[in-house]
């Protein structure tokens, strides 16, 4: 039996979208983290992207293809690096899809690029935080590093959304 | 030119909810620097003295009972009192006498020695005490 195999518009997009997440992501990874723990995250540039852009299941399903696809390349599907990884793109978007609903309940306008960058690079963080401090490393003095981290998270959330609002503006003035 | 061509980039960039995320991110990192930098009230209860002289197994003591702990050390007695949730060396054999003058141990983790002794005391809670596992709970 000959089985029709269909692709929508949308299954391109997705498919376009986090082929240019995983090659960030893959090549992000060859540069050694001036600090342990800290990347700049440009990868969440392409899921912030696609959550401004085109809505969160979209950038839901970038970010999971992302975590599975570029955990395989790099050889840590299922390891503690995968978890982190997971954990912190999962958490990153529920947040990201909280303050957009939030938000819309408060009479103010919603937040750009930038905005979003920072709340997405700190529950980033603070996910893969917690789930290192409570799988791998449960000490208290693992606490101490929690400030650091997030003023980091902070500084590179507020790049990375520069480039996103970026990369926003040339395509919209692009298409019109 | 140049910093005008920057104000209207920032212009268009921000928006006022972005300021307000910025500024709150700001305020929290700021939070969290004085919560687990400045504060040492956090560090979790203590409410067992561990007493170990040399390769013994340490010791527990309850720090909810006042009591005088005298122990027999290397080269001599060593006396510890556990008072309202805290303990200290309050005589030790030894001659420099650091672990008389290292003073209260009140905050888990807290340790005193009297090396010349071999006796060393620490303060322990009942959470949080592994400093590393394998595997989860």
């Amino acid at each position: 039996m000959k089985q029709q195999f269909t692709t929508t518009h949308q299954d391109h997009r997705v498919a376009l979208l986090a082929a240019l997440a995983i090659s960030i992501h893959i090549i992000e990874s060859a540069f050694p983290s001036p600090l342990p723990g800290i990347k700049p995250g440009l990868a969440n540039v392409i899921t912030l992207f696609t959550f401004i852009m085109y809505g969160w299941r979209t950038a839901l399903q970038v970010s999971l293809l992302r975590v599975v696809i570029s955990s395989l390349v790099l050889g840590t599907f299922l390891s503690p690096t995968f978890l982190l990884s997971l954990s912190g793109a999962l958490l990153s978007l529920s947040s990201l899809i909280l303050v957009q609903f939030l938000f819309r309940l408060l009479p103010i306008s919603p937040p750009g690029a930038i905005g979003y960058a920072v709340v997405a690079a700190i529950s980033h963080m603070s996910g893969q935080f917690f789930i290192a401090w409570y799988f791998f490393i449960p000490h208290p003095g693992l606490f101490k590093l929690l400030p650091i981290f997030i003023t980091f998270a902070v500084i590179l959330g507020i790049v990375s959304g520069i480039i996103t609002q970026l990369i926003i503006k040339t395509i919209k003035s692009e298409t019109t | 030119m140049q910093l005008e061509k920057i104000l209207t980039l920032s212009k268009e960039l921000l928006k006022p909810a972005d300021i307000l995320i910025m500024i709150s991110a700001g305020l929290l990192s700021i939070w969290l620097y004085s919560f687990f930098w400045f504060d040492n009230n956090q560090q979790g209860k203590a409410d067992t003295l561990l007493v170990q002289f040399a390769e013994n197994l340490p010791q527990e003591y309850p720090l909810n009972q006042a009591r005088l702990i005298k122990i027999q050390g290397h080269i001599g007695p060593s006396l510890i009192e556990i008072k309202q949730g805290k303990a200290r060396f309050i005589h030790s054999a030894c001659r420099n006498k650091f672990c008389v003058f290292h003073g209260w141990l009140s905050v888990s983790g807290d340790t005193s020695a009297c090396l010349p002794n071999r006796i060393s005391i620490t303060l322990k809670g009942t959470r949080n005490q592994y400093d590393a596992i394998a595997g989860g709970q």
